[in-house]
């Protein structure tokens, strides 16, 4: 497959400045603002027409680009990662740090392609307990047990 | 001044400062090492380790981490040519070559030598010229400061759009975008929050950096297969060999160091130039200079082929510290993710921290030299050991890198909603590089984006709301003109080639 990323850039590009733009009137003003000069707006409104003009001279530099193909990129692997990430992010209060990121590390070394046991579990359970108690015994760092531990221990 | 170097030495010789040292050329030539990740990440990753410690110390640490990982990227050019960053990309050229040959372990010493002398020679200049500049600059205003940032933001979208200077440009307005998301800091007006409690603070530095070069960068590395294939074989790697240079050979590639050094240091030291350009630049002027029987040599393993590029971008490493400590600008994409540590320290880099903080800025040119000599120290003897962490599998890596990026971000907000932010610009990120857009201008821009709006709305009350002081300060219209210059020259200069007819001359840059 191949596709023309300077078209595509600045039109996304556009597209944002556009957007951006039109937020930027969407800032509230104190009254007395319009006599001033320089407004929290000011900044705002300057980059949105910055950008407007910096990605229609890309795409006015593009007219003759030629298509690029897109490298031969594993994109499942990076897919799994990044929802192996939003899971991590949506259940680590819950779960609490200790399972939370044990459970992490052990899905990350399965997608990778990691299945001898002895490593899977060295390099995840003592890991994050190395690390909670570091964080929690040595620097004084305080870590939410997570509401899955407080329900456990009925704490 | 000598008053100024004994805060400094008495400060960097401290054993937990010492110690720091240490622990930061370690981490930083471990995690330079691995391809994808060069020194902006690994600053990245030490920012939320360096929120416990106080000013000085974390700065050493940092600064540390820095050019241990300018080292680091330096070795896994030469022994599996993945370059961990951009700056040692000209490393590999003849590194690589030098291992085929059997002779990885000269090369790792030369590479260790050459950075030592580009460390050192920089540091000294430092020393030298620091102070001076800071001295100069305390007599900057406002505008000039607004300009100055211009500068900045010019020079590095010049410099680092890899000819694409539109890109870094869009990538610059991107980062002063996102920089003024939040509050306004002069007004206390909600921008851009959309109503959300999250944003009122605006977004954190650190989750910027996190997930543009550390997560971005990890993902990417997995997705693409040729990095996979040569990690793969990163593991067959044959022996070292000797780490010995004889007599001839060191007198061969010394006045090499020096001069790629000395050269190292000034592109350094101009904003937004930084390591890459100048191991480039030293690698072209190198060759140029060489005899004709030397320059058959290049690329097929030449000493001095390699000597150059790791003298001058350690040299360029240490020059970037100039404009960062004492003007408040950083140079580099890792100057500025140190400037955004520093900021959350409280402690405003410029030309006041010479004046109110002076053993943070005496203690890290100090630390410099000392990190150079740590970084000898470590490295030479450690060099086959070095070698073998290559051989860690990805597998296990990688997900601790995410780990630690996650985490890092989580343990300084304590807000999980910070890890789904971090993904989302993560997965923006993606796709900025896979459209060719650099994203170090846009992390210089979002740093930049909060002092240039402050500078330039001070500069217009002291002038009675009008713009004529980017012309009338002769200071300002000089920096003004020179970020001009940034912007324009080379398309100028290309127009000019055009019409002479020479267009096609030869470039460094073409050997990439």
């Amino acid at each position: 497959m191949t596709i023309a990323k300077d078209r595509i850039g600045g039109l996304i590009f556009l597209a944002l400045s556009i957007a951006y733009g039109y937020s930027t009137t969407l800032i509230p003003m104190y009254p007395g603002d319009e006599y001033e000069v320089f407004t929290a707006k000011t900044l705002p409104f300057s980059l949105a027409i910055i950008g407007v003009v910096l990605s229609l001279a890309l795409l006015f530099s593009a007219r003759h680009e030629e298509k690029s193909r897109i490298p031969d990129l594993d994109w499942l692997i990076a897919i799994k990662l990044i929802a192996l990430m939003v899971v991590y992010g949506a259940v680590l209060e819950f779960l609490g740090f200790l399972i939370g990121t044990t459970l992490f590390l052990l899905c990350g070394y399965w997608l990778l392609g990691e299945r001898r046991k002895l490593i899977l579990f060295f390099c995840s359970l003592p890991l994050v307990i190395f690390f909670w108690y570091v964080l929690t015994q040595l620097l004084d760092i305080y870590l939410a047990p997570g509401a899955f531990m407080t329900w456990i221990g009925g704490v | 001044m000598w008053e100024g170097i004994y805060t400094g030495i008495t400060t960097a010789v401290m054993p937990f400062n010492l110690l720091m040292m240490f622990v930061g050329c370690f981490a930083g030539t471990f995690i330079g090492m691995l391809p994808g990740l060069g020194p902006v990440s690994a600053v990245a990753l030490m920012i939320p380790v360096t929120y416990g410690l106080d000013p000085s110390s974390g700065i050493i640490l940092m600064a540390g981490v820095y050019y241990g990982a300018v080292f680091g990227a330096s070795t896994s050019s030469i022994l599996i040519n993945a370059p961990g960053c951009s700056s040692t990309v000209v490393t590999a050229f003849d590194g690589y070559p030098l291992a085929q040959q059997g002779q990885a372990g000269k090369a790792l010493a030369l590479a260790a030598y050459s950075s030592f002398t580009g460390g050192t020679i920089g540091a000294i200049f430092l020393l030298l010229f620091a102070p001076m500049l800071a001295k100069v600059s305390l007599s900057f205003q406002s505008s000039d400061y607004f300009a100055l940032m211009v500068l900045g933001l010019t020079a590095v979208a010049a410099f680092a759009g890899k000819g694409n200077i539109l890109k870094a440009l869009m990538m610059c307005v991107l980062g002063l975008m996102l920089s003024t998301v939040g509050t306004d800091r002069s007004n206390g007006v909600e921008r851009f929050t959309f109503g959300s409690i999250e944003f009122i603070d605006g977004l954190s530095f650190l989750l910027l950096a996190m997930a543009t070069f550390a997560l971005a960068e990890v993902v990417m590395s997995v997705m693409d297969r040729a990095t996979n294939a040569q990690q793969d074989q990163a593991s067959n790697a044959s022996s070292l060999g000797s780490m010995k240079l004889t007599k001839a050979e060191i007198k061969q590639v010394a006045p090499t160091m020096a001069r790629s050094s000395v050269m190292g240091f000034v592109v350094g030291v101009l904003p937004g130039a930084g390591a890459t350009i100048a191991s480039f630049l030293a690698y072209g002027v190198e060759r140029n200079l060489s005899s004709k029987e030397d320059k058959k040599m290049f690329g097929k393993g030449s000493l001095k082929g390699l000597a150059a590029p790791e003298s001058a971008n350690n040299a360029a490493s240490t020059g970037s510290f100039v404009p960062l400590l004492t003007l408040g600008i950083p140079g580099s994409g890792t100057t500025a993710v140190m400037l955004g540590a520093l900021i959350a320290y409280g402690i405003q880099p410029g030309p006041q921290l010479f004046v109110d903080h002076p053993d943070v800025f005496w203690s890290v040119i100090i630390s410099m030299y000392l990190g150079n000599i740590v970084l000898l120290i470590l490295n030479l003897p450690l060099i086959p050991y070095i070698a073998k962490l290559l051989e860690i599998p990805r597998t296990i890596l990688i997900p601790l890198i995410l780990f630690f990026s996650l985490t890092g971000v989580y343990l300084v907000s304590f807000n999980a909603f910070d890890i789904q932010v971090m993904v989302i610009i993560c997965i923006a990120a993606i796709g900025l590089k896979l459209l060719d857009f650099p994203l170090a201008p846009m992390l210089l821009g979002f740093i930049l984006g909060g002092m240039l709006e402050d500078n330039l709305r001070r500069a217009l009350l002291i002038n009675d709301d009008s713009m004529s002081f980017m012309w009338e300060r002769p200071l300002t219209a000089i920096i003004m003109a020179l970020a001009m210059l940034a912007l324009f020259g080379q398309p100028l200069l290309n127009l000019v080639r055009a019409k002479l007819g020479q267009g096609k001359s030869q470039n460094v840059f073409d050997a990439e």
